[in-house]
Order: structure tokens, then sequence, then C-alpha cells
């Protein structure tokens, strides 16, 4: 954008939200370049709006200017979603961060994007209730962001990621105009179900700026256990065994020797330094079921060789265990300068091959890589340990990024488990949809936002689409499409 | 040469009178049938008929057929019939992959074998086929547990009227690659693509499942405990309120999970019910007591089927708006209430419950015979984001060839 472009739209911004949550200085801008993940671009100008009000006049004013939109508000993303790599405008939903409503009669909250994950499932906390969804970020990620992401957390393995939490949406289209999709009722409003494409679009197809959220009951009682395995793949194969019984827990995590190592050195969970793979594993349930299944869960652990199986016995101990657990990417840092973080998923029981094709490609490439992930679900989080200061490791983090999600794809899994493609896999999205497949979802996003000026640059593939083509069966002249639906009439004549 | 011509040169079988007969909608006959044998035949299949130009009604077991306006047209009828296969079935990932045609009753038994299920409960699944359930986002009453299909697709393969086969999701439990299409297909009657293929996630079976039978003089304290069970940590499985005999309203709660705490549940409920000056009923459950609830929205010949949707503390103040000729079955843990009502006063009704549902509730005729469908508003007036709808729509069927007229606002 050029400055006296950026000038003139930022004075329109900031008559709108005022001059303070309107800038565009150098300095600002920087600290809006980059999210969790390694990838930074500058936007041209930075908004904190106030109100869904305010968030639809500046996407309006954007419209009319034909410049980029990327909303942003806890920038966790580990895939660069919120890097604004076309530059333009970043919305930021810093100021919008207030729970709406809590609405226990009806099982409902009404929240605002920029309300932290935890905070709301702290709010609730005293009436008994909270919202699922739990990604280990959850103290800094944003529900706007998890709508954005469809994130997920070790919770989800049996209640289900964020799009199963969302009933509806207050969204402002890529031209301004603000719409209320599904709303207070269950996820099965009159029409398409919008909310349910809009969640997980990345931020592809409008500004979310109201969001309507299930909550539950809290479970009675919450058993955690930790398991002890010699290697990850005796743990693996407990997990299959698990699920075998007819147990269903509420998450099964794991750890490998090497992130036991840094999480230890961090927070002191209470990890053995000298096991191969840690399980960590919860049951939800009433007073009357918790304790039995703990203990048909420790069984099986111990049946399926663990060598030591330890059960929280109070608060504060399963809470140690799972700080242990949640801080494990920032523990890392204990163990290298960098990190880079991997979000395949495989069928559970391709777990096993998968990491043993993982530590083949460490062994090869000398790059360590630790693997703390949600075992229950087959979500691999690899991380790959490096320096970004030594020439080319980078890079190489990289070539070993796409290896290991080419062999998730591979396996019958997924680029992505709960992070999203954002910037980082668009490449590697052609590992799981084809070209035609791409092409439907592009269709379907040029509907909501013609231009793709909503958080351009992320989850299509860099280079163009190039679909199938269809042969003409014989006999069937070409045809003009019509507008059969907008008139509402009849195409045949 | 004129549509019907066309239609009937569709490579398809010929269509007897009886066959005819059989595959209806609203009055209205095919000219021809097509069984494509798979997604890629389907795509063929609806490029021809996209070509031709010759508009298409998707049939599976054709339990939903009543759903929707009137076609505006209809020329060909589409059915998966032969395409039933079991494609990928993994116990141990809790994960399977169908062909749409497959009836849902015969994948619950494949799953059965393993000890497993799908949980949703759509009417007749005898008949009823997984592509149908997908497409007319056809739920039962364990919905307020479980939640509804959109909550257990995690694949799907959309045979499109561009020729091509395109797919999103996949068949992994955990996965946000690419836009969530499958929602998009869920519920969309059909509207947008054919649905082909469909991965569901699983589960495996509880351990135990007990019912309760209990009694109230009035539907509202009956909904009162069906409402408190739902803030129950371990919900039930399925609660409904039913207008019962002599006057009086029932409260069915069947119970899922370990058999301890179902028992406790049980307990539970069964103060919940005295608190609420009900009566426990005594007698166990007919043997096909749950089947009948799971198919009740099917009508009589003179009966139009409303289901209404409120916020769940709203179902008794819609029940309130219920005439007293009409029959209900509420599901208190979801706010579904469904209403069996006489046709000949079904205009009146269906404002009146309109009304009653309120701005963040909706009423959509389920079912309705065809001489009435034309004098009811079937959707209701058009949702917030109408517009969006019909551009997808234009998008993704541009010559407006699949179930035309049949949808929200003529889509």
């Amino acid at each position: 954008m050029d400055a006296a472009d950026r000038d003139r739209l930022l004075a329109q911004i900031r008559g709108v939200v005022g001059e303070r949550y309107a800038f565009a200085d150098a300095y600002e801008m920087r600290l809006y370049q980059y999210d969790a993940s390694p990838e930074t671009a500058l936007p041209d100008i930075v908004v904190i709006p106030g109100t869904a009000k305010e968030v639809a006049q500046v996407v309006k004013l954007c419209a009319q200017s034909g410049v980029p939109i990327t909303a942003r508000s806890g920038a966790s993303s580990l895939a660069g979603g919120t890097v604004p790599v076309e530059g333009g405008v970043v919305i930021t939903f810093a100021r919008m961060d207030r729970i709406l409503e809590i609405d226990v009669d009806n099982l409902r909250a009404v929240v605002q994007p920029g309300v932290v994950n935890l905070a709301l499932s702290q709010a609730l906390k005293p009436q008994g209730y909270y919202y699922v969804p739990d990604p280990s970020s959850q103290g800094a990620c944003t529900i706007g962001g998890n709508v954005a992401t469809n994130a997920g957390g070790p919770h989800t393995l049996l209640y289900g990621v964020t799009v199963n939490h969302v009933t509806g949406l207050e969204v402002a289209l890529a031209n301004g105009e603000l719409v209320q999709v599904g709303g207070r009722i269950t996820a099965e409003a009159i029409g398409y179900d919008l909310t349910g494409v809009l969640v997980g679009s990345e931020g592809t197809m409008g500004v979310v700026t109201r969001i309507w959220v299930k909550i539950q009951p809290l479970p009675p009682v919450q058993k955690t256990l930790m398991a002890v395995y010699p290697d990850v793949a005796t743990a693996s194969n407990a997990v299959s065994a698990i699920v075998r019984t007819g147990i269903l827990p509420a998450a099964i995590e794991m750890m490998d020797k090497l992130s036991i190592q840094a999480i230890e050195a961090a927070s002191h969970a209470g990890y053995p330094l000298d096991a191969g793979a840690v399980l960590l594993l919860e049951v939800d349930g009433t007073p009357e079921v918790a304790e039995d299944l703990g203990e048909r869960m420790a069984r099986v652990c111990r049946e399926n060789g663990a060598s030591e199986v330890r059960v929280a016995r109070n608060e504060a101990e399963r809470q140690a265990l799972w700080k242990g657990r949640k801080g494990a990417f920032s523990a890392m840092g204990r163990l290298s300068p960098d990190f880079y973080v991997m979000d395949g998923v495989v069928p559970r029981t391709r777990l096993p091959e998968t990491l043993a094709k993982i530590d083949a490609i460490s062994e090869r490439t000398g790059f360590k890589i630790c693997n703390v992930f949600h075992a229950g679900d087959g979500n691999l989080h690899p991380l790959v340990l490096f320096d970004a200061f030594k020439p080319g490791q980078y890079e190489a983090v990289l070539r070993i990024g796409d290896e290991i999600l080419k062999l998730c794809a591979d396996a019958g899994g997924s680029v992505t488990g709960e992070h999203g493609i954002g910037l980082e896999k668009r490449e590697n999205i052609r590992y799981v949809f084809s070209d035609d497949d791409l092409e439907v979802m592009d269709r379907v996003r040029r509907v909501f936002d013609p231009q793709r000026r909503m958080n351009p640059g992320k989850v299509f593939p860099g280079k163009g689409l190039e679909p199938s083509e269809v042969p003409m069966p014989p006999g069937y002249p070409r045809r003009q499409p019509h507008a059969a639906v907008a008139a509402g009439e009849d195409v045949w004549v | 040469m004129g549509v019907k011509a066309r239609a009937q040169a569709l490579p398809g079988h010929e269509i007897g009178v009886d066959e005819q007969r059989g595959l209806s909608v609203d009055g209205l006959l095919p000219s021809t049938v097509m069984r494509p044998e798979d997604a890629e035949d389907a795509a063929r299949g609806l490029r021809l008929c996209d070509l031709t130009p010759a508009a298409v009604v998707v049939w599976g077991g054709g339990t939903q057929m009543r759903l929707g306006a009137p076609p505006r047209r209809y020329d060909v009828a589409f059915s998966t019939e032969r395409m039933t296969r079991l494609l990928e079935y993994e116990p141990a990932d809790l994960t399977c992959r169908v062909e749409a045609g497959m009836r849902l009753h015969d994948l619950q038994a494949t799953l059965r074998e393993q000890g497993q299920r799908l949980p949703l409960d759509p009417p007749h699944p005898e008949q009823a086929t997984v592509g149908g359930m997908v497409a007319a986002n056809t739920n039962g009453p364990s919905r307020g547990r479980y939640g509804t299909v959109r909550d257990w697709v995690i694949g799907i393969a959309v045979a499109y009227t561009s020729g091509k086969v395109a797919r999103a999701g996949g068949k992994v439990v955990k996965n946000v690659a690419g836009y969530d299409l499958m929602k998009l297909h869920i519920g969309a009657l059909g509207t947008l693509g054919v649905v082909a293929e469909v991965n569901f996630k699983v589960q495996v079976r509880p351990e135990m499942e007990a019912t309760l039978l209990a009694h109230f003089e009035a539907p509202a304290p009956a909904l009162e405990v069906g409402l408190k069970l739902a803030h129950q940590y371990l919900a039930p499985a399925t609660a409904i309120v039913q207008d019962g005999a002599g006057g009086r309203w029932d409260l069915a709660v069947k119970l899922e999970g370990y058999a301890r705490e179902v028992q406790a549940a049980k307990d539970q409920a069964v103060r919940f019910v005295r608190d609420a000056g009900g009566a426990v009923g005594d007698a166990e459950p007919s043997p096909g007591f749950w089947d009948v609830a799971r198919d009740w929205s099917t009508p009589a010949d003179d009966e139009v089927v409303l289901r209404a949707i409120v916020p769940l503390a709203a179902s008794p103040l819609l029940m309130a708006a219920v005439p007293p000729d009409a029959r209900v079955l509420a599901q208190p843990a979801s706010g579904v209430v469904d209403i069996r009502a006489p046709a000949p006063a079904a205009t009146a009704t269906l404002s009146h419950l309109r009304a009653a549902a309120g701005a963040e509730g909706q009423v959509v005729v389920v079912a309705a015979p065809v001489a009435l469908k034309e004098g009811l508003n079937i959707w209701g007036p058009p949702p917030p984001g109408f517009p969006i709808m019909r551009a997808l729509k234009q998008a993704l069927d541009p010559n407006g060839i699949l179930n035309p007229g049949r949808f929200v606002g003529g889509i």
C-alpha cells in the first residue's frame, strides 16, 4: 500500500474507531507482524475496534479501498494464520474481550471474539459449568481465534472440537455487512449450516464479531493418571488397548523421552526422567464410576507394559501433571533455542509406525525431534529442535516438516489436526486434497469473499489450482450457466 | 429435443409405471431414473443432467421425501440404491467410510458386531440411507446427548453437476485441513451436490442402558424434569415428553453409560420425578418403545408434522402454544418439539407456533399433504444470511438442476 492510500484509509478508519485505536507507525506495525509461527509480515494499519458495528464499518472501508484484512486476537497461531502476508489492515480484538451473556438455563454463553478461552471456563466455574475445548494455549488464545481454526485440545477426544460447541456466529462479511448465522438453538438452524462452514475457515470468509457457544456441567470427578513406558511403541499399543476396553477417556496425551526431559527441567511435573514415554490419561465421571474407571485404566496400562502408574490423589497433583503437558511447548526452550512444531494426524492404529518413521527422519537428518501429542485421536505434534542462527537450519527443518506431513497424509491422516493450514501448510494441503477438491472450496470462499481479500495467502496453495477437465459427452453443446436461483424461476424454456 | 426426450435418453434404466409412481414427489413423476454405481458414476450422471438440462431429485431410502417445498420441476429420479458398499472400517480407529446408499440399519449391524455404533437415531433406519440422513440432516431423540449428524461426519465425497467428485474432511477424527464442506451438505437436501460417500466417527456401545417411565398431570413439570436432567453431568441419552393416555403426560428417559453411573443416574431421575409431583411407572417399557418414539414423526395421511426448535428453557412456552387436538413429542434436552397436527388447521397452527417460537426459535413443516404445501410457508421466512445461501447454490449448481425449489427461500 502506498503511503498516501494508507494515510487516507487510516483517517477514514480513525473516523470510525477514534484516533487512539487505529495506527500505522512503523514501530507499532512491528508488534503486529508475527504470531507464534516463524513467519512475519508487516501490516499497513492496525485497528482495535470496540464494537461489532465498528468492525463492520472498518471492513466496509477496506472493501471500498480493496485492502486485505487479517483478523487477530491472541496471535497464538502456530501456522502463521494471523500473519498479514499481503499487508493491509489488521483488526485485533483486544477491546472486544467481554463475555456478553452466561445463559445457564439454555446451556449457552455469548462472547466477543477477544475473550480468552480459559477466562470463559473460569467465569462459568462458580456455577458448575465450563466451555469444553481447551487448547494447550488456553490461557492466551481467544475464542475468536478458536473459531477461526476450529481449535481442539486434549479433552476434545471425548467431547469434540470447537465446531461441536458453537451454535451461532455474528460475522462482518467481506462487504461490511453484519449478519448473524445460527444462534442460541441447537445447530439445526434453517438453511445451509453457515455456522459450521465458517468455523475453521481461518478468517478467509469474514470477521467473526460474536459467538454463541454451548456450555456443559463440569465433570463431578476427574481421575488423572500418569503411566510410564519404556518406549513410544509400547505406549501407543497401550492406547489402542484402552480404547478396545470400551473405556472412553476424556484425554490421552503422550510425551516421549526428550519432551519429558524438557518438561521436567521447566516445570517439575513429576514425570520420571528415565522413561521412554509417558501417557497422561484422564477419565471424567460421576463419583460412582470415576474411581473404578481409574483403576480399570491403570490395570490396562500395567498389563500393556507400563512400568509404573501414578494416580493423582488430589486436584493439586492433577494440576501438576497437566501443567507439564500444557507447558510442553514452552519447555522446549530448555533443550534448544528454536523449535518447529508440526500438527499432523494419523489414524490411531498407525501411531507406532508413524512415530518410528519420524524417529528415522531424526536419525537421518541429525535434528532432534520431540513428540508431545494427543495420542487418543492420533494428533501428533512433532517438535523439531534447531537453531535459527545457524545457516541453513531453518530451511532444513521446513523440509523435515514437509516430509512428516507427507507421511501422515500417506498413512490416511491429515496435515493439520487443530492448528490450521494458515500460511505454513498451504502447499502441504495438496497432500490431502486434489485441485478439484480445492477448487470447490475456493468457489465457496469466493461466495463469501469474491476478491479474496479476507486473510489472503492462507489455506489455499500459493500456486494456482488446475482442476481436471471433464470430457464433454457427445452431442451436448456447452451452455452458459443461467442465474437460475437468483431469478427463482425455471431455467428451462 | 425436449427435456423429456433428453431425460429419457439419459443412461439409466427404463422406468415402469409402478416404479414411476413409487418415485413420485409431491405429486410429480420423473421421466427417468438414474442409478449410478459409485461416486464417479454419479458425477458423470449429474453432468449429463446438467447439460440436458434435466431436474434431478435425489433418492436414498425415501423416508424424508416429504420434507421441503414441492419441486419446481422433476425429470430424473437419481437413486443411490446401487451405492451400498462399506468402503472402510477400522474398529480400532473408531472410523468408517461408506457409500451413501447404504441403509443405516446395515451400517449399525456391522458396527454392532464390533461392539460399536453411530449414536444417531433418525426414523426408519431399516429403510433410511446414510446419504439421505446426511442430506436431510435427520436426527432422532438422542440428539440432546449425542448431537446431530454434523457431530459425527468427519469426511465426505460429493458428486457435483460439474461432473466432478470433490472431497472434504478425511478419515481421522481430528482434522482442520481445508474448509469443512461436510457442514455445507448436511441438511442441504441435495441442493448443492449429491452426497456419494460419508466418513463417520463411531463410538463404543455403552456398557449399560436403562429406561425410566414417569407420568405427570401436566406437561410443564415433565419438561422441567427433562431439562433438569439435561443439566446433569451424565445427561440422559434420550428424554422425551409425550401426551399420553387419559390426559396425562408421559416422560421417558433413557440412560446410558457405565453400569454403576446408570444406576445412580436412574435413582436421581426418580427423585427428580417425585420432587416434581410425577409418578414413576413400575412397568418396563415395551420392547419396541424407543423405536416407536424414534419413528414418531411419520404422519398419518391427514396430518402435518411440524418441528419446532427453541432455546432449551423455552420449550414449556412453545408447548403451551400447541393446539389441544395436536399430538406432541418434546425433547427437552435439545429444545426440539415435534408436533403432529390435523391437516385442516395447519396454517393457523403453524403461524401460532412460529409466534410462540419467537425470534430465537424456528418451526419447519417436516411433512404435509401436497395439497396443503402451496399454502404453507414450509421453511418459514428466509434466515439471515440467506443471500449467501443463494450465492452458494449459484456457485455449486449454477443451472439449478438439483432438487429445484425444495429448499429454503425457493433454492
